[in-house]
Parts: C-alpha cells; sequence; structure tokens
C-alpha cells in the first residue's frame, strides 16, 4: 500500500484578490485519491469545496494566489506548461459540474461537444470517434444513443444534459474524474439515477473519483472516504463508515444531527440538534485560532489561542481538533423530546375544496379556427385538503407538481380557476387584494428564496414596520417595539433592524421573512421550500425556530418542500402530489410506511440516505413530470408508473382508495390497498 | 392633383396606386415620385452598404479582440473611444469632419451635390465623409454589442467546460466564444437598422446627399405631402424588410429558435 497515490494535495490555500479585499477561500486542505477509489469532499456553502476543486484542474482566476502543492500522479500541477495542462485536461482529468444546463454549450450539438474532447486527446479517425461518441452515450444510461448526438442541449432534460456531461468526462478514460455537486439542482428522482451511474462508474472505470457535495445523503451513497471541509480546511477524514458511525470532529458530528431522519416509519420523537451561529467567514489568512470555536460546543481556551493540526488519530483517519476523543454523540447537546401531537385533536382553520388551476388560455391555430395550439397547463386538479389548527400540512412532489402554484392559491397571488377556500367554515376570496384585512393577515407566506422576498433598499425595520402598521393598528411606536420583539423571537439582535437585506447571510435573511410572516399573528404560514437554499446546519436553526413558534403560537404550516427528512420532520398530515393530482394523502407516518402510492413509493425510494450502510432501493423514474394539458382518462401518472397494473391505467382514473384501517389516508390507484402492501414488503 | 377632394378620398386613391406601385406626381418639377425614388434609393444603398460593409467586420474583430482580454491596453482604448463616438450625435462628427478634411484640408468635397450627368460612382470621393461618419457611429456602437456580449459568453461555464476539455485558446475562442457571443450580437444590429437609417438620414441631409433620406427632407421643405407620405412608406417598407431579414438571421443561427418544436 506504500503506492504513490494519484492525486495528493497538501496544505493547499487559495487567496483571491478581489477590488471588495481578500477573500482566503482555502487555507489548508489536504487529501489523496488513489485509483478506484471515490473521495467526497462535504461541507457548508463557501467552505472552498469548489475553488479546491478547480484548483486541481489548474483552473483559478488570475487573481488568484495559491500556496502549498497538488501533485498528480507525483508531478506538481503548478510547475506544468500551459500545453502540459492542456494535455492532462479532459484526458487525464476530467470534470463534471453543477448545473449541466450552463455548462453545455447551447449552439452545439451534444454529440460534437462530446466528439471535440476526442478528437483533441486521442488519435483516432471519424468513423472510430463516431462509434465512441454512441458507445459513451450507452454507457451513461442515455436512451437512443444513436440520435443523441444530433440534439441540442435545450432539447434534453436536466438528468440527460448530465448523463452528457458525464459521457463527456469519461470520454478519454481519465484517471480522476472530478464531480462538483452533479445533482445539486436536479430532482431527488433525476438526482438518484444520477447516484446509480455514479456508483456504478466507481466498478467501471479505474480511475480516482473526487465528488464534491454538502450534502451528507448523497455522500453516503457514492463515497469510499470522505474529507470534511469547514472554512477553507479540511478538518477530518476516514472511511466513510467510520465518519457517519463516530465523527471525531465536533463539525462533523454538529453537521450529521442537523440533518433530519431519512424519510421513514415511525414519529420523529427528537428535536434536531443545531450548529449555532454561521460558516465562519474567510477573511483573514492569519488565524491563531480553532476556526470552528465559535461555534463549538467544547471549546476551551487552547482553542481560542492556538491553530490545531490536521494529525492522524487511526490508520486511515485524521482530525484537526484539540479534543477530538471528547466527541460524543451528546457533544451537540441531549436529545430533546418533541411532545407528540398525534393523537391531539384539534379543530380545522383552512379547508380546500376542489382547488382547480390552469396557466394560460386555450388558442386556435388561425385565430379563431383550426386545431387548438398552446392547450392550457392543467397545473392542479382539483385539490381537497384541511390544515388542523396548530398541526402541519406537508407537501411532496418532484418539481413541476404543482406544490407553488397550490401555495400561491392558498395566500391569493394567483386567482384559482375552481374550487372553494374557507378559513373557520367562512369562504375565503380567491385573490389577496379582495380579502379582508384579518384575512390577509391571517395567512401569510415565506418564500424560497429570501433575497427576493426582502425589499433591497430598505432597512429590515422598515420592512417589518410597514406590515405591522398596516396588519395590526399599532402606533409607530409600538410597532418598532414589536420589531424589536420579533426579531428577538427568530433569534436575531434587534441591532440587526438597522441592516439592509444585502448585509445578512442567506440564513438570517429567511429569519428575517419569518419574523416578517409572524409579525400579524398569522394563523397559517404558508412556507414555500422555505429551507430549500440553506445550509444543513442553517436548515436546522430555521426549522427549530418554526417549530418554536409554532408551540408557542399555535399557528398551523402549510409546507411544502422536495425533501422527505424534513417533511417527516415537520408534518402532521402528508400530501403528495404529482402532475396537480393528490397521489397520497394522510397522517406523516401512515403515507412513508407502506402501503404507498407507487408514486410516494418511488419518491421514497429515490431519497438519499444519510447512512453508508443503507441498501438502496433500486425502484427508479425516469424522466420528469409531464405537462399536463390534454384531459386524460387514465391514470395520471401512467405515463412513469413502475408499477402500471394494464390498460386500465391509461383508460380509467384511478378510484380513491382507503388505505388500512386509516380513515383518512388515501390512496388514489388502480392496485388495491391489500396487493401495494404485499409488493412493497 | 384633386385637391378639391375630400382628404381620406385622395389618400384611398394613393393607397390604390401606390399597392399598383405608382406614387404619383410629386407637386413641384413635374417629375414622377417612382423615378426619383429610382434614381435615389441605389445611392442610399450604395451609402449604406460601403458603410456596413466596412464597419461591421471591422467593428466586430475590435470588439471581439477587446473583449477576449478585458482590461488591456487595447481594450481601455477601444472602450474609451468607442463611448465619445457614440455619445456625439452624427450631424456633429458629420460637420466637424466636413470642417477638418473639407474646409481646411479641402481632401474631399463638403456636399455631395451631383452635377447633372454626375453619378455616385463616377465621383466617388463625394461618398468618403459621409460613409466616415456613418461607419463612425456604427463602429462604435458594434464594438460595445461584441465586446459585452464576448466577455458575457467568455465568462459562461460552457467556455470553462470548454477550456477544461483541454482544448487550445483559439479552438475555445472560434468554436465556443465566437458563435455564442455572435447571436445576440448580430441579433440587435439587426434589430437597430431602422436606427440606423434614421442616421443614415442626418447624414444625407448634413451632406446633401442625394439619397432618400434627403429626399424626405426635402418633402418636409416643400410641404409636398405626396412625396412624404411616399418616401416614409418607402423606409418602413425597407425597414420592415430588414427586421424580417433580422429575425430570420437569428433563427438560422440559434438553434433554440429554428428547431419547428
Ligand atoms: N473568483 C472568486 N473571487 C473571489 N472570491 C471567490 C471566488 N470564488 C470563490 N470565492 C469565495 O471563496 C469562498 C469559497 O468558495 P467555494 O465556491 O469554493 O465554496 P463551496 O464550498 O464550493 O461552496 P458551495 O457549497 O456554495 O458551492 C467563498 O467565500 C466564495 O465567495
Ligand atoms: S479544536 Fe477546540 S474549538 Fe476546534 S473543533 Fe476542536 S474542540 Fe472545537
Ligand atoms: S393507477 Fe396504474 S398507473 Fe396509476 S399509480 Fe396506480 S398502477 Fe400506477
Ligand atoms: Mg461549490
Amino acid at each position: 500500500m506504500n503506492k504513490e497515490p494519484l492525486l495528493k494535495v497538501e496544505n493547499l490555500s487559495v487567496t483571491f484578490f478581489t477590488p471588495r479585499g481578500t477573500v482566503t477561500a482555502v487555507r489548508e486542505a489536504s487529501f489523496e485519491i488513489s485509483r478506484g477509489e471515490v473521495l467526497g469532499i462535504v461541507g457548508e456553502s463557501g467552505c472552498g469545496k469548489s475553488t479546491t476543486a478547480f484548483a486541481v484542474m489548474g483552473y483559478l482566476p488570475t487573481t488568484a494566489e495559491t500556496g502549498g502543492s497538488i501533485s498528480f500522479e507525483g508531478k506538481d500541477i503548478s510547475s506544468l506548461s500551459k500545453e502540459d495542462l492542456r494535455e492532462l485536461r479532459g484526458n487525464r482529468i476530467a470534470m463534471v459540474y453543477q448545473d449541466p444546463t450552463t455548462s453545455l454549450n447551447p449552439s452545439m450539438k451534444v454529440g460534437i461537444q462530446v466528439q471535440e474532447v476526442i478528437s483533441e486527446h486521442l488519435n483516432l479517425d471519424q468513423t472510430a470517434i463516431d462509434e465512441k461518441v454512441v458507445e459513451l452515450f450507452e454507457s451513461v444510461g442515455l436512451a437512443d444513443a444513436d440520435q443523441m448526438g444530433d440534439r441540442y442541449p435545450h432539447e434534453l432534460s436536466g438528468g440527460m444534459q448530465q448523463r452528457v456531461m458525464i459521457a463527456m468526462a469519461l470520454a478519454c478514460d481519465p484517471d480522476l474524474l472530478i464531480m462538483d455537486e452533479p445533482t445539486t439542482g436536479l430532482d431527488v428522482t433525476t438526482e438518484a439515477t444520477i447516484l446509480d451511474l455514479v456508483a456504478s462508474l466507481k466498478e467501471r472505470v479505474n480511475a480516482g473519483i473526487l465528488y464534491v457535495t454538502h450534502n451528507l445523503g448523497v455522500i453516503a451513497r457514492v463515497a469510499d472516504r470522505v474529507a470534511v471541509m469547514y472554512a477553507g480546511q479540511t478538518v477530518e477524514q476516514s472511511n466513510v463508515n467510520d465518519l457517519f458511525a463516530s465523527p471525531r470532529h465536533p463539525y462533523t458530528s454538529g453537521l450529521l444531527s442537523c440533518v433530519p431522519k431519512p424519510p421513514g416509519t415511525g414519529e420523529v420523537s427528537s428535536r434536531l440538534k443545531r450548529i449555532p451561529g454561521f460558516v465562519y467567514s474567510s477573511q483573514e489568512a492569519n488565524v491563531s485560532s480553532c476556526l470552528f470555536a465559535e461555534r463549538c460546543p467544547i471549546a476551551d481556551s487552547e482553542c481560542t489561542t492556538s491553530v490545531p493540526a490536521l494529525e492522524f488519530i487511526g490508520q486511515d483517519s485524521q482530525v484537526r481538533c484539540f479534543h477530538s476523543d471528547k466527541v460524543e454523540p451528546d457533544t451537540w447537546g441531549g436529545v430533546e423530546e418533541r411532545i407528540s401531537r398525534k393523537d391531539v385533536a384539534s379543530p380545522i382553520v383552512l379547508t380546500g375544496n376542489e382547488i382547480t388551476h390552469q396557466y394560460g388560455k386555450r388558442r386556435k391555430k388561425y385565430m379563431a379556427f383550426g386545431p387548438d395550439i398552446d392547450l392550457p397547463v392543467r397545473a392542479l386538479n382539483k385539490i381537497d385538503f384541511e390544515i388542523p389548527q396548530g398541526k402541519t400540512l406537508g407537501i411532496v412532489g418532484e418539481s413541476g407538481s404543482g406544490k407553488s402554484t397550490l401555495a400561491r392559491a392558498v395566500v391569493g397571488l394567483i386567482k384559482a380557476q375552481d374550487g372553494l377556500l374557507q378559513l373557520h367554515g367562512n369562504e375565503l376570496d380567491k385573490t389577496v387584494e379582495n380579502r379582508s384585512n384579518e384575512d390577509k393577515s391571517a395567512i401569510q407566506m415565506v418564500f424560497q428564496n429570501p433575497t427576493a422576498s426582502l425589499n433591497p433598499k430598505l432597512k429590515i425595520k422598515k420592512t417589518l414596520i410597514r406590515s405591522l402598521m398596516r396588519f395590526s393598528k399599532l402606533t409607530k411606536q409600538g410597532s418598532e417595539e414589536r420589531a424589536a420583539a420579533l426579531m428577538e423571537e427568530v433569534g436575531l439582535d434587534p441591532s440587526y433592524l438597522e441592516r439592509l437585506p444585502s448585509e445578512l447571510s442567506g440564513g438570517e435573511q429567511q429569519r428575517v421573512a419569518i419574523a416578517g410572516a409572524f409579525a400579524t399573528n398569522p394563523e397559517i404560514v404558508v412556507a414555500d421550500e422555505a429551507v430549500s437554499a440553506l445550509d444543513v446546519s442553517v436548515q436546522a436553526q430555521v426549522l427549530s425556530l418554526l417549530e418554536d413558534r409554532q408551540q408557542e403560537l399555535g399557528n398551523s404550516y402549510l409546507f411544502i418542500t422536495h425533501d422527505l427528512g424534513v417533511v417527516r420532520y415537520v408534518s402532521d398530515d402528508i400530501m403528495v402530489v404529482y402532475a396537480g393530482h393528490i397521489a397520497e394523502y394522510g397522517p406523516s407516518e401512515a403515507v412513508l410506511s407502506s402501503p404507498s402510492h407507487p408514486y410516494t413509493e418511488a419518491l421514497l425510494s429515490a431519497a438519499p440516505i444519510p447512512d453508508p450502510s443503507a441498501k438502496p432501493n433500486p425502484l427508479r423514474l425516469e424522466g420528469a413530470v409531464p405537462t399536463m394539458r390534454e384531459e386524460f382518462p387514465g391514470c395520471f401518472f401512467a405515463s412513469r408508473c413502475p408499477r402500471k397494473l394494464g390498460s386500465v391505467c391509461d383508460t380509467e382514473a384511478p378510484p380513491v382508495q382507503k388505505a388500512s384501517a386509516n380513515e383518512n389516508h388515501v390512496i388514489n390507484c388502480h392496485i388495491p390497498v391489500k396487493d401495494l402492501e404485499i409488493i412493497q414488503a | 392633383m384633386g385637391l378639391d377632394r375630400h382628404p381620406v378620398e385622395r389618400y384611398a386613391v394613393w393607397i390604390k396606386n401606390a399597392v399598383r406601385g405608382d406614387l404619383g406626381m410629386a407637386a413641384r418639377g413635374g417629375a414622377t415620385i417612382n423615378s426619383m425614388v429610382k434614381s435615389r434609393l441605389p445611392n442610399s444603398a450604395l451609402l449604406a452598404a460601403v458603410a456596413f460593409l466596412i464597419a461591421v467586420p471591422t467593428s466586430l474583430l475590435a470588439g471581439v479582440l477587446a473583449g477576449i482580454r478585458p482590461d488591456t491596453k487595447l481594450d481601455r482604448i477601444l472602450s474609451i473611444g468607442s463611448l465619445l463616438a457614440i455619445s456625439i450625435p452624427e450631424f456633429i462628427i458629420g460637420v466637424i469632419l466636413m470642417m477638418v478634411f473639407a474646409t481646411k484640408l479641402g481632401w474631399f468635397p463638403s456636399s455631395s451635390i451631383l452635377l447633372p450627368g454626375e453619378t455616385i460612382l463616377g465621383t466617388p470621393k463625394i461618398l468618403v465623409l459621409p460613409t466616415l461618419t456613418i461607419t463612425g457611429a456604427l463602429f462604435a456602437y458594434i464594438l460595445r454589442m461584441a465586446r459585452a456580449n464576448v466577455i458575457e459568453v467568455m465568462e459562461s461555464n460552457y467556455v470553462r467546460t470548454a477550456i477544461l476539455k483541454g482544448l487550445s485558446m483559439r479552438k475555445v475562442v472560434f468554436k465556443h466564444v465566437l458563435p455564442n457571443a455572435m447571436i445576440p450580437t448580430i441579433t440587435v444590429i439587426a434589430n437597430n437598422v431602422g436606427w440606423m437609417f434614421g442616421g443614415i438620414i442626418v447624414v444625407e441631409f448634413v451632406f446633401a446627399y442625394p439619397g432618400i433620406g434627403s429626399l424626405l427632407i426635402m418633402a418636409i421643405d416643400t410641404r409636398d405631402m405626396r412625396l412624404l407620405q411616399s418616401t416614409a412608406l418607402v423606409i418602413a417598407a425597407i425597414y420592415a424588410f430588414a427586421n424580417l431579414a433580422a429575425d430570420l438571421l437569428y433563427g438560422l443561427l440559434n438553434p433554440r429558435v429554428r428547431v419547428g418544436q
């Protein structure tokens, strides 16, 4: 085993010189990769993961200064000439990026884009190249491999585009494959198929793989060894099983306990743990303490006065911490029990009946004549729901399934074409403009992107006071006091009131948005992917904040997310939607355990589980949610259903079946509930 | 001339004839408008074509050179120069050129009036100053467009992909940067053909160049409604045609539009 490693990174540092000052993105990163091994790099946003990956490619802006060394097969990358570097790139070291849509040239056929790498680096004639491209497309699981090359990127779905990128990276049989968040931004179902492909590459290619992600579930699925990065340093490194079973660095242990439990059976009985504060912002190059000290629960005076080094603590594991022997399961606090709400009966606050919405109008080809073109998109189709007081209804589904349309219809941002919304049994007007002030303040919304929902030119104070004065009849003085109180309630110092949104981090902005939503004492808060853009540590903080608010104020949530772990953690009831239809609806435990609707089953088996010993469920969905335009007599899921019964699914709408003994749990499928239970066992 | 008839009726008659290709008689001089347009349209076309042929390739090239390596000396000079050229209206550039090259140096005639029997091709000197004026504005404008688009594309993720494929910089620029940077540049140029016509009309006026633009000005001067309507019609038709050509060109360049879906 004393072979030279394929890639050896030692004490890498990268500093960017920008007009606004220097940013030290990477300060002490060290790791090795051998052939046939997948090294996962994990850490929160801004920890320097991507910068490290691009440094290995020798691709950093000219304003960057690097230190330390990166050696590939014993040769230092930084000492290579331009020509040698070109010979390496795409050939010996290849990369797959986040966001395949923008990483492919939009005006060039994908076949040519793959050909280009081959003809640059290999000495093949045109027929051999053409054959190789088709072979590559086949090997990454693209259907119609021989036609694929003639397509332009915009004709492919996100998952197919990423497969093309992977084919391109594999084209010259690279020795090192770098993947930077290749599934971030894709739907869970697509992510699962791409992860299957990456996992299969491990066996097929004799390359080392550097896999960068912020998602611990993904790391558990693909990595053999893991390097954890914090503020530009590798703080822990070990094999994936040890890392998940007994993390040795407080940050690793904290990250692991921040992640909501994977979707599974049973109520989540303990609260999420939180890492306080935010990622150390990489401004100063020289520090004289542990960078994690501010957030670390076991920091002592040694930690604030001297700098820990990355040290071996086992044959294959390293950690950068003075007190790694003191890291235990309760480092981040003991188990906090949650109060079970399962059997608490509560009155219904909000009901929706047959909410239906279509985007766009029907148009004829020649003004008033000819065939229909541009049929309206049927975004919501007769959706029924109820939200009890003090409880949470979670809504899950892939992108394009109608989740946000439902949220907007409830808040009145769009006028649903049909259906009835009732607040405490009284009809709610469909648009927010026509609602009374009481109704408006009763239903508030928190959006995914906090930056977009706060006015960038207004101080936080102005934003909060505006909505307070509008809805609560407070005086200027009174609302100022209330604003300060709201800030404290969401865990922010009232001095933040004087700041502009741009002076806050993403997590802080989301807290302000939540403070704003609670300014009116709402009964329902609609949260549309409110934690999706946040790092796990901040996500845990925000989820916990939402939980506290609910416990104190007794409000309800309509909680939309694509993350099944999160939905399991927050929801009392869950609605699974697909193409504007309810697939399954019921108490969350019942929905997440068998029997399930085939769509729920597929979502569950796609969700990455933050546990390396978990056996991945092989059930997969290809493609994406279809845009429903035509009236379709059969089942809404028929085009993708992995358990499709037969022609009945194409010709008859599925019946609403009451699942199990639970009266409130419904599954819309032709397969009898008993059979579902058997096939899913 | 039918001045006794109702204006609406006269307009209807004019349209009816215009559709047949007969624009009627000018109010003075006794020539048909058709013959006036016919003699002047080629002159304008010549001016526009020469200006375009000089300005488009050179400015695209300069814009690309500036955009590929922004913030170099070359880029600064081109950027500042073009900003100046854009902020000065054509008639001022024209007058300045006229003062320097015609009045002071006497190299070129200050007006482009043709004597009877002369043609432009026979006296190419009269083309120089008008062309230069139009070229100046066009050059600056196209250069800035091309530069901005090249810079944007250079920063795109797909150019990063191309570089990290190990392609040479030459291939990256020719295969990945230029096609994508030229799509929006050409589109914007084409969609602004109308704006450039405005420039040509002004320049023709300044130099008394015998084109369709000065015909329009002449119609205004002499209050010849019919001539005015007719020249406006011709200019509008050219404008519409140019825009159509621009859209077709865009479709040809951009696969996202080309596909019949
Ligand atoms: N070209 C650049 N100029 C200046 N600062 C930069 C540049 N690229 C990255 N940074 C900064 O370097 C730090 C590390 O960024 P990097 O993209 O490597 O993080 P990351 O771990 O990949 O984060 P994410 O999970 O969000 O992708 C951040 O503070 C970032 O703002
Ligand atoms: S060195 Fe100290 S502050 Fe740093 S992680 Fe270890 S215990 Fe925490
Ligand atoms: S009705 Fe048929 S197509 Fe629809 S979910 Fe059930 S099995 Fe699948
Ligand atoms: Mg990154």
